[in-house]
């Protein structure tokens, strides 16, 4: 189960409302490499991972990227909060604005709502940790992608920091695929699906 | 940074080198050398949480008093930082 | 408990099976000394430190 900490795992001190960039930057929410997807991701695989020291790592990222998608909830509440009416019309915030107001909700910077067809739990262990290597990289991507279009220091610093545990996340699902593959055959890591099958050929 | 930020701060710093020697520990679990920084820098959390919610307000509801008020209630939204 | 940084396995990359990825075991070499920096960068391990630098660069 979860508690709570009154803090963000980095701090977000934005001073200057931008409409725009909270329209792109909201994509790390409720998009499909966001944050959200990240976290319902991990914590939806663990349930299925034969090994428990990956269900401790899938656990524990899926944790920490609950404390992400704080923080970029925090990064667009910012970004808005002291827009004027016509800073949001001008901005084309105004067709989010029409539906939510101020309120922070997820979708990607298209628009499409953030929905569980943006991550698979394959029930897999070896595809789950696949599935979960892209995801760190794609999310990297998007903070790429953001970074080219902020100046601004206070916007730069979090996003920076997120990139950054994306990278390091990559590396930890890539030792847990480590982990698995050395409990496995060699000879064929594919022959069964260690949390489903309960013996290796239809005759045993 | 006055003084609550800086000792919020503080507590961020450490509290990240514990996450990040955690997800270490995940997949290195005997490494003795991980293990110690963390068991250090796991006693410096607790003190400087001790202090901060002793003269600011309770970081976990654990640390609230619930003697005259709710005071988990009363303190401060993390997202309300920023432009004020 | 079984001891899982097999290290000396990761020299002998050749004799890998095909059809897997493998990401090379990081050993607890470099911690920051300033934690400081540290919580800025995202990391406490220099070795994992890898920043974005590109620019479009198109007119």
């Amino acid at each position: 189960m979860w508690s709570y900490e009154k803090r963000l795992q980095f701090p977000v001190k934005i001073k200057e409302p931008n409409a725009k960039l909270a329209q792109i930057i909201i994509s790390q929410y409720g998009g499909p490499d966001g944050e959200m997807g990240a976290s319902m991701r991990y914590l939806s695989q663990r349930y299925a991972t034969p090994f428990r020291e990956v269900a401790g790592v899938l656990t524990d990222i899926g944790t920490e990227e609950l404390a992400h998608l704080e923080m970029v909830a925090t990064i667009v509440h910012q970004l808005t909060r002291n827009l004027s009416m016509e800073e949001i019309e001008r901005s084309g915030l105004d067709k989010y604005y029409v539906d939510h107001t101020l309120g922070i909700w997820p979708q990607a910077a298209g628009g499409v709502p953030f929905n569980a067809c943006e991550f698979q739990s394959k029930g897999d262990i070896i595809t789950d940790l696949s599935e979960d290597m892209a995801a760190e990289q794609k999310a990297r991507t998007t903070y790429d992608n953001i970074l080219r279009l902020i100046t601004e220091p206070d916007v730069c610093e979090p996003i920076k920091f997120l990139r950054e545990r994306e990278i390091v996340h990559y590396q930890r699902f890539g030792e847990a695929l480590r982990l698995t593959t050395d409990k496995l055959n060699e000879k064929n890591f594919y022959a069964f699906n260690p949390g489903f099958d309960k013996c290796e050929s239809r005759n045993g | 940074m006055n003084g609550k930020e800086q000792l919020l701060f503080n507590i961020g710093v450490v509290d990240f080198t514990l996450v990040d020697l955690a997800l270490f520990l995940d997949t290195h679990p005997t490494d003795r050398r991980a293990l110690e920084y963390y068991r250090h820098y796991a006693q410096i959390k607790k003190q400087l949480c001790k202090e901060f919610s002793k003269k600011y307000y309770p970081l976990t509801m654990e640390e609230a008093n619930c003697e005259k008020a709710w005071e988990w209630g009363a303190a401060p939204m993390p997202w309300e930082g920023g432009c004020e | 408990m079984q001891d899982y940084q097999d290290f000396s396995a990761d020299v002998k990359l050749q004799e890998w099976p095909l059809a897997m990825a493998y990401v090379k075991w990081q050993h607890f070499d470099k911690v920051y000394d300033d934690l400081e920096k540290a919580y800025r960068s995202g990391t406490i391990f220099p070795d994992l430190n890898k920043p974005f630098t590109g620019r479009r660069c198109v007119q």
